[in-house]
């Protein structure tokens, strides 16, 4: 006879999964979740799934109106382009480059922030006040212009531009995670490890981070839905992707000459950036809403 | 008051000497030759050359270029512009004043609406009002700017044909060039048109604020909810509930107030941010502000006006934060001793 539980034991879960008890919680964060998770499924899988490649032309359909008009076709469910392009294809091959990069570039800009940030919390003294300064004039500088200016040294091009993107989203990240070690460092838990007599590093890496995951995971939803309208900014104004790629901005830019007789060519790369960013942020408030509610508990 | 103004006056100058070091460097790591882009002089001769590399003493130690650099900042000397060969600061000093009254005139905007609204918000916290609220303040921020303006411009200027859809004033108008601010202009100028005037600049400002002020109101929103919560669960809350206040005496005496306090804090941060949107928002309506000038800088390759306009544009941005501070310093006596350095 099996005898799997004798006793009522208690159970702890990791800070992670406590902290997804609690996201699951709210039904319209999982219904951005689900939105999420269907983004990154598309951004991965869109060149298997897609009908047509994303500069293929059928000179035959030029600016096709999406398939419930009355002049479209059911071939091309949401219509052509000027040059006869699908733009079903071509928007969801855009989310590997809008969606899929800004997650690129956030988990990159994460790894660096983090590094930084959890070395300036170990340090103090004029140092750290420097570093701290020193983000405070980046905070200051917009996005933008930031961006703008790493594009004007590098060059116009997508993967120029994510690494303006990067640089830009670092410094939230450092004050983030600046913040939290310090924070932790305060606590007893800590204190009883370091009278083991472990060393920074090691409190840092076994002890700090499991318990300021979840923060550095909530502000990185942030930040992604922010990299995903600097994506998407920077490829409508003409220095991001250029010009055959499918980003969704550069798609838009492309659209805006037949605004007033194919709408469509910028009503839906838009509405795609719109739905990315409301998934995103949605994910975001929930994981927040999850932090706030473990923190009460 | 005085340790706090210190405070800041001292962070004022880490942070523009932080800023003159950036665009100093920026003139090695931007692609061509540092003494043009420095200057901005592209067809220079070999002996002006000669007077320029002398001037930003380009033979002498890194420190030395440096200063020199600073003293022509001093002067006003920003260089000239690569592409239009007119001096940067000029330029600037025309394209800065129009962005400066649109992000303010969006500032405005966003907080007229957004404070309020977050209030509402908060004050019925966890019934469908709040709830409606927070949907649409979350679609609101989630709006790509250049898609919203773009519709704008198509639902408002060409379907219904109400508001203008480009530039800062129509050309029938002359008003001249005295701020550059155009509202201000316009009441100095004695022009006997000066009404109708007032009224077209109005107009042709109304959609892109509106649309710049959308994502930041919907932040005011967030804010104004969080700190009007937070100030309704205080303790002197419940004293005033206690003494048999009524629900509207409660809000309107102590609850804004202390709310605004909070918000007000928050509203500078939110200044960087605003300006990034009216900077998109000016390519789409041909506003003739910095932003433009800026990104048709880069399609110029116009490293030297690239260089003055993040100089300018940051140090702006930065002036409105300390002011904010102060505002709040002065609202608030509790920030002028607690807060340290940073």
């Amino acid at each position: 006879m099996a005898r799997d539980k004798i006793y009522l034991e208690e159970e702890f879960p990791s800070p992670l999964l406590q902290l997804w008890h609690n996201f699951k919680e709210t039904p319209v964060v999982m219904i951005g979740f689900s939105c999420f998770i269907f983004l990154t499924i598309l951004a991965l899988f869109s060149p298997l799934l897609t009908p047509y490649t994303s500069v293929e032309n059928h000179l035959d359909f030029l600016l096709l109106p999406p398939a419930w008009n009355d002049d479209g076709n059911v071939s091309f469910l949401l219509g052509t382009d000027n040059l006869g392009r699908d733009m079903l294809s071509r928007l969801m091959h855009g989310t590997s480059l809008t969606f899929g990069l800004s997650f690129v570039v956030v988990l990159i800009s994460l790894g660096i922030g983090l590094v930084i940030g959890s070395l300036s919390a170990l340090t103090s003294g004029i140092k750290s006040s420097f570093l701290n300064h020193f983000l405070d004039v980046i905070l200051s500088i917009p996005s933008l212009l930031l961006a703008i200016v790493i594009v004007a040294i590098l060059g116009p091009g997508l993967s120029n531009t994510l690494w303006a993107i990067i640089i830009v989203l670092i410094p939230q990240f450092v004050h983030i995670t600046r913040n939290a070690v310090t924070q932790e460092f305060r606590k007893d838990y800590v204190l009883a490890s370091r009278l083991d007599g472990a060393s920074s590093f090691r409190i840092l890496y076994h002890s700090v981070f499991p318990n300021i995951l979840e923060k550095l995971i909530s502000q990185a939803t942030l930040a992604q839905s922010a990299a995903i309208l600097d994506i998407a900014a920077l490829g409508f104004l003409g220095l991001g992707a250029q010009i055959p790629m499918a980003e969704w901005g550069a798609m838009l830019k492309n659209g805006i000459d037949l605004f007033y007789i194919a709408p469509w060519t910028v009503y839906l790369p838009g509405l795609a950036i719109l739905f990315a960013v409301v998934a995103t942020n949605l994910v975001g408030e929930g994981m927040r809403h999850a932090l706030k509610v473990s923190k009460e508990a | 008051m005085l340790i706090f103004t210190l405070r800041r006056l001292n962070l004022f100058i880490f942070t523009i000497f932080l800023l003159t070091l950036l665009s100093f460097s920026l003139s090695f790591l931007f692609p061509g030759d540092q003494l043009i882009n420095i200057s901005g002089q592209v067809n220079a001769t070999p002996k002006q050359l000669i007077v320029l590399a002398e001037q930003y003493q380009t033979n002498n130690n890194i420190f030395q270029q440096y200063f020199a650099y600073i003293s022509h900042l001093f002067h006003g000397d920003l260089g000239i512009s690569m592409a239009s060969q007119l001096s940067i600061s000029t330029e600037i000093m025309s394209f800065l004043p129009a962005t400066i009254e649109l992000t303010l005139v969006a500032l405005f905007i966003a907080m007229l609406f957004g404070i309020p609204i977050g209030f509402i918000a908060a004050i019925n916290h966890r019934k469908a009002t709040d709830n409606i609220i927070l949907s649409i303040s979350m679609i609101g921020y989630s709006i790509p700017v250049f898609w919203l303006g773009l519709l704008a411009i198509l639902i408002f200027s060409i379907q219904l044909g109400w508001l203008p859809s480009a530039g800062q004033l129509s050309l029938l108008f002359e008003i001249e060039h005295v701020t550059g601010i155009q509202f201000i202009d316009i009441l100095l100028s004695d022009s006997p048109y000066k009404w109708q005037a007032f009224q077209d600049a109005s107009a042709h400002i109304f959609l892109p604020a509106c649309v710049i002020a959308l994502a930041p109101a919907t932040i005011f929103v967030r804010l104004a909810r969080t700190a009007m919560m937070d100030v309704l669960d205080s303790q002197y809350i419940r004293a005033a509930k206690a003494k048999g206040l009524s629900f509207k005496q409660i809000i309107y005496h102590h609850a804004i107030r202390n709310a605004m306090v909070h918000v007000i804090r928050d509203v500078g941060l939110q200044f960087a941010n605003l300006v990034t949107i009216a900077m998109v928002t000016e390519v789409i309506f041909s506003w003739p502000g910095i932003g433009r000038w800026l990104i048709e800088s880069i399609f110029q390759r116009d490293h030297t006006s690239i260089q003055g306009g993040l100089l300018v544009l940051s140090s702006f941005i930065f002036i409105v934060h300390i002011v904010i501070d102060f505002i709040y310093a002065a609202l608030n006596p509790l920030a002028r001793e607690s807060r340290h350095g940073t």
